[in-house]
């Protein structure tokens, strides 16, 4: 028995975050999440359900001046076969094609996996190295009210996040990258599908004569948050990626993070593939 | 049709053995309309839910109920304190199905609630307080065998330390153990002190088997109902209903021809369901107190918590060889973790014993097993019972003793095969063996031994991705096993006058596919298409009786019992026809819906025909008949020595897998499996059983690992228990040996347990051919290679021990 006491499913967003001020109401998107964390007890639902799947605002994937717009309801799949996703933002791609099933990825949405803020959320890593910015909505007064925050500063900790109970995540905006920009995503399981990653690489930047600059590192499932790594990135801003540079970044990356042991793989293992991988990355990115 | 072109109508021969058949029950699963257990609702029925352990072990204080009992819509809370009648359960009789006094482990069951609603009766589970106070756990099986180790199963004891006041009995519920040793097996053939001394080379390494289990696709759930007079229903998904149905009767204190059971189709078995487990008892008690019907489902977390699993095994192995390549001896100690109480899985040593004394020629065999208790999840029969465990350690010493003496693994395996007609040191007499040509048909379809050789000389060469091909085989019961009094299977036949069939068979269908090849056996000697046949298997009012689905049995026995009731019943139909036709009935046969003349095929009466003709006149008479098949093997003596099965089968796998060095990912690249299988009846469900089995051995290779720590389970759930999933499913070639036994219905041998038993110690050989590192613990997850091929792991060994 749950304290669940109405369901409510608004149409329009003024709708929804007029709902969310009180602050006691569980948002519903895909479920992917919700459902198995109630089952196990380990949420429990608020004074209201509230489905926001019946919002148009929170849907889509569109280009605002020089960013990509990518609403909180967008699916996995839709993120991954859309045109623009793919023209620009590759590691994206990369990170929707290694997540979960094709029934999940159906169901599951971008703004869930923001909002779950696991850290071993799989679209977290590539959006960090893509420079995201998260946005919300709220009604402090009469109105509706936004603002934005950049990625790397929304995680707090494992499912927490600087989002408070009467905001609403509309979309994340990424700006599209110029020309010599790379991105890569690599997801390490043991399964090569339906698996929660057991690392998780992105790597993205500028890459012009063997050089790589704009350096983005961001590793998954290493710490209490997805990790944006400056000390990685540092070691390979504006150097010329050759096997000394390559190696002496994943030797960084390896200090840098701070995993731990749980059912998937012990600290030690992970620091490892951080090490082996950051370096396969980037061996890919300078091949 | 005219007259004259009527009487000379030939019917041409058919055969559908080899056929690929589909399987009787596939459009109904298909398409989602077979009702299994979850779909069967009875009018008044209320449902079941139980309430386990919040400790591992802890003697049980206190436990109140009466907040459950006053919630609205709960019928009936029950504790073991209200069934003063409660009998002990399993194979050692050594628990309660409602625990009294002390939990032993995650699972335990302490109280049961039948409501309205599972909601409603989920509910009342969280307002029934427990009180505990702690003891010590024991989480491994070598602390369980220390000297000062706590007992799992005391002489029994209240809360507040007296005597419990329990009806005398003889068994371990009643009256504890004094030490933890809950079953041992000791075997030997030849003296091992002779074949070590004539050995060149002695290996001894220790392997460690680790707790999966099966993840049926339906989970286990009962429905029960007691009517007016005291009869019992139950629709169970048991494999082994007419053995239950007696041993429920005990339980309940009735007379077990007052239960019936229903089987409706189950979602999956695998040996899961060849045990009673308390759950199913318990429901039976949920009814009786409620007089309504009962209904209990397992959740996916309690199916994982509480169902077996397969035998978690510590196993030291010393054998040996000479420079010839002549096996001499094999030394077997091993220590099962039984858990906190004994099912079937304490009885894997009759299995495995058949592959370390049988196994190819060991001239000298020393065997021993405790299976000790500790406090974490027991293990039951799982498809293989014990003999995945055995082979993997079997099969990797094969390999290592062929490379200490510097020959060929294939050549070594070759030469210590053995052909038909050999009888080995345990008994085990093999009438139709194809062994040898198991090993070569698969050894060449996968250029064994040419990848073998280039993988090895790899091994050191630069480059991340390693290739590595190996093989194993095994030896398994073909022909039943007769570990009771008698093996056999009852059959009924019933032909309509249209000349249908109605097969009442004993054996249940548990996914195997058993209908199906149960029809084609009886279409064969009755000439009919399998369209004729209805299957009823599932109802102990009306089927005759079988032991019970295990020990790769069906098709095997079910099957020649089906074969004898449908030969008397072509004999009835021959020796009508003969008369009435004035021909002698030796030169009829039956061929296409018709009696023919066996020479020429020409058609004298369609059956249907005859068979009206039989019922509608003034003698009239019934085709229906009985047969019980009683399969040609025997019990084994005291020393575990006999044929305890009427035909054994044989089965090579090679695969072929890519390491990845700096990941320890290992991918599995191909299979190649060739099976003696007697002969191919169905090819289109030996596939689906070679393939499927070849899967859940990959499982149980690579991904699956049930994580028990401290008697705790830490993934009951399917997203840290990783099943196999599409992607990772290789490339298989699947040969199949035709040695048409003598005794197998149609020459065919049982292979439902055979495909997954190579497949982990086949794994382990190929990654020692990729990259020179051997891998004695389950499963080959990425970090467990990993840190192998870094160095990381250090030598598994447990010192041989055996109980006093
Ligand atoms: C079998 C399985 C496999 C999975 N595999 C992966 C995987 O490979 N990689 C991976 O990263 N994840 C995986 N997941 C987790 C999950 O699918 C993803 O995190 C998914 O993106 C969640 O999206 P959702 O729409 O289903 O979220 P929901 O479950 O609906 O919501 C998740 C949380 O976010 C909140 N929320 C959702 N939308 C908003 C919003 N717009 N504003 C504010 N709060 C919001 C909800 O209240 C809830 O707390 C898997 C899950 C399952 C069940």
């Amino acid at each position: 028995m749950t304290e669940l006491k109405h369901y409510f499913a608004p149409t329009s967003l003024d709708q929804a975050v007029e709902c969310l001020k009180d602050g006691d109401v569980t948002i519903l998107a895909g479920g992917t999440d919700l459902t198995p964390q109630s089952q196990a007890g380990r949420i429990k639902f608020k004074h209201t359900l509230m489905n926001i799947r019946h919002i148009p605002q929170l849907s889509g994937i569109t280009l605002e001046g020089d960013e990509i717009r990518i609403g909180a309801l967008t699916t996995i799949t839709e993120i991954m076969e859309h045109p623009l996703v793919k023209q620009h933002l590759p590691a994206l791609v990369e990170a929707c094609d290694h997540f979960a099933s094709d029934q999940i990825r159906n169901a599951g949405t971008i703004g869930g996996n923001i909002c779950n803020a696991s850290p071993a959320g799989d679209t977290l890593i590539p959006l960090l190295v893509l420079d995201a910015r998260v946005e919300l909505a709220s009604m402090p007064e009469d109105k509706l009210y936004r603002h934005s925050m950049p990625l790397s500063t929304f995680f707090v900790g494992p499912g927490k996040t600087r989002k408070s109970l009467c905001e609403l995540v509309t979309c994340v905006r990424i700006p599209v990258p110029g020309a010599g920009h790379v991105s890569r995503f690599y997801k390490h399981g043991t399964r090569p599908a339906l698996d929660i990653s057991t690392i998780s690489i992105g790597v993205a930047g500028n890459y012009r004569d063997g050089v790589l600059s704009q350096v983005r590192v961001a590793f998954g499932a290493v710490a209490p948050t997805p990790l944006r790594a400056e000390l990685t990135e540092q070691a390979l801003e504006g150097r010329r990626l050759d096997a000394a540079a390559i190696e002496n970044a994943a030797a960084i990356a390896r200090d840098e993070v701070n995993p731990i042991d749980d059912v998937r793989a012990s600290a030690w293992y992970r620091k490892e593939m951080i090490h082996n991988m950051t370096k396969r990355v980037l061996e890919n990115v300078s091949a | 049709m005219t007259v004259a072109e009527k009487k000379h109508r030939i019917i041409e021969p058919d055969s559908l053995i080899g056929k690929r058949i589909a399987k009787m029950d596939a459009p109904e699963k298909a398409s989602g309309r077979t009702r299994y257990i979850h779909d069967i609702n009875l009018s008044g029925q209320l449902h079941g839910k139980i309430l386990r352990s919040a400790r591992i072990h802890a003697l049980i204080k206190s436990i109140d109920t009466s907040a459950a009992k006053a919630l609205p819509g709960v019928h009936i809370v029950i504790t073991g304190a209200d069934i003063p009648d409660q009998r002990p359960i399993g194979v050692a009789k050594d628990h309660f199905p409602l625990k009294v006094g002390r939990v032993r482990s995650e699972r335990d069951e302490i109280a049961a609630v039948a409501a309205e609603s599972e909601e409603i009766a989920e509910a009342a589970l969280k307002l029934i307080k427990v009180e505990y106070e702690d003891l010590p756990v024991i989480g491994k099986p070598e602390d369980a065998i220390e000297p000062d180790a706590i007992l799992i199963h005391p002489e029994p004891h209240g809360a507040d330390g007296t005597h419990l006041h329990l009806k005398q009995g003889t068994s371990i519920a009643h009256k504890g153990k004094p030490d933890n040793i809950a079953m041992r097996f000791d075997y030997a053939h030849g003296d091992v002190a002779q074949g070590e001394a004539e050995s060149d080379v002695v290996l001894e390494d220790t392997f460690k088997l680790h707790y999966v289990t099966h993840c049926c696709m339906g989970v286990s759930g009962m429905i029960a109902e007691f009517d007016a007079s005291g009869n019992v229903l139950m629709y169970s998904n048991t494999q082994v209903p007419f053995l239950h149905k007696r041993e429920f009767a005990e339980y309940l204190n009735i007379d077990p021809a007052r239960i019936r059971i229903i089987q409706p189709p189950i979602g999956g078995g695998f040996g899961s369901k060849l045990d009673i487990y308390p759950f199913e008892v318990i429901c039976l008690y949920l009814a009786r107190a409620a007089k309504r019907p009962v209904k209990m489902l397992f959740t996916r977390e309690e199916e994982f918590l509480a169902s077996p699993t397969r035998q978690p095994v510590l196993l030291t192995l010393r054998s040996g060889c000479r420079k010839d390549g002549t096996l001499t001896f094999r030394q077997v100690h091993t220590l099962h973790d039984n858990g906190a109480y004994t099912s079937w899985g304490a009885t894997t040593p009759f299995v495995m014993m058949q592959t370390f004394s049988s196994l190819y020629r060991v001239p000298h065999c020393d065997y021993h097993t405790a299976a000790v208790y500790t406090n974490n999840p027991y293990a039951g029969s799982f498809r293989g019972y014990g003999n995945l465990q055995a082979t993997f350690a079997i099969e990797q010493h094969m390999d290592m003793l062929a490379q200490s003496i510097g020959m060929d693994p294939l050549e070594f395996r070759m030469k210590n095969a053995q052909d038909a007609g050999e009888v080995t040191g345990q008994g085990m007499s093999f009438k139709s063996c194809g062994f040898k040509e198991c090993i070569r048909t698969a050894a060449q379809r996968s250029d064994f031994s040419h990848k073998f050789g280039e993988n090895q000389a790899n091994q050191k060469a630069p480059g991340t991705i390693k290739r590595g091909i190996g093989m194993a085989s095994m030896l398994h019961v073909g022909g039943g096993a007769k570990i009771y009094p008698s093996d056999g299977c009852g059959t009924i036949l019933k032909m309509d006058d249209f000349a249908n069939v109605t097969l009442i068979t004993g054996a249940s269908e548990i996914g195997q596919g058993s209908e199906t090849v149960l029809s084609q056996l009886v279409c064969e000697e009755l000439g009919l298409p399998i369209s004729a046949v209805t299957v009823v298997n599932n109802d102990t009012a009306i089927t005759p009786w079988d032991v019970g689905v295990h020990a790769s049995r069906t098709t095997f026995i079910a099957g020649n019992s089906a074969i004898g009731a449908a030969k008397k019943a072509k004999a009835k139909i021959l020796a009508v026809a003969g008369k009435k036709f004035e021909i002698a009935e030796d030169y009829l046969d039956l061929r296409g819906g018709f009696v023919i003349k066996a020479d020429s095929g020409e058609a004298v009466i369609e059956l249907s025909k005859l068979l009206r003709n039989l019922h509608f006149q003034d003698k009239a008479e019934l085709v229906m008949t009985t047969f019980y098949y009683e399969p040609p093997s025997v019990h084994q003596d005291k020393g575990f020595k006999g044929d305890v099965s009427a035909a054994y089968a044989w089965g090579t796998q090679v695969v072929e897998v890519e390491v990845d060095t700096e990941t320890g990912n290992v991918k599995l690249v191909k299979v190649t499996g060739a099976h003696d299988v007697g002969r191919v009846l169905n090819r289109l469900g030996i596939e689906g059983q070679i393939e499927g089995g070849i899967v859940m051995g990959q499982g149980y290779a690579f991904t699956e690992d049930l994580m028990i720590e401290n008697g705790h389970m830490k993934n009951p759930n399917f997203r840290d228990y990783k099943l196999v999933t599409a992607p990772e499913i290789p490339e298989m070639d699947v040969a199949f040996i035709e040695s048409m036994d003598g005794e197998g219905p149609q020459g065919a041998k049982g292979v439902g347990e055979a495909p997954a038993i190579c497949m982990a110690a086949a794994a382990a050989n190929a990654i020692a051919n990729a990259t020179g590192i051997r891998l004695f613990e389950l499963p080959f997850t990425p970090e467990k290679v990993y840190r192998a091929l870094h160095g990381q792991t250090p030598k598994l060994y447990w010192k041989p021990w055996k109980a006093e």
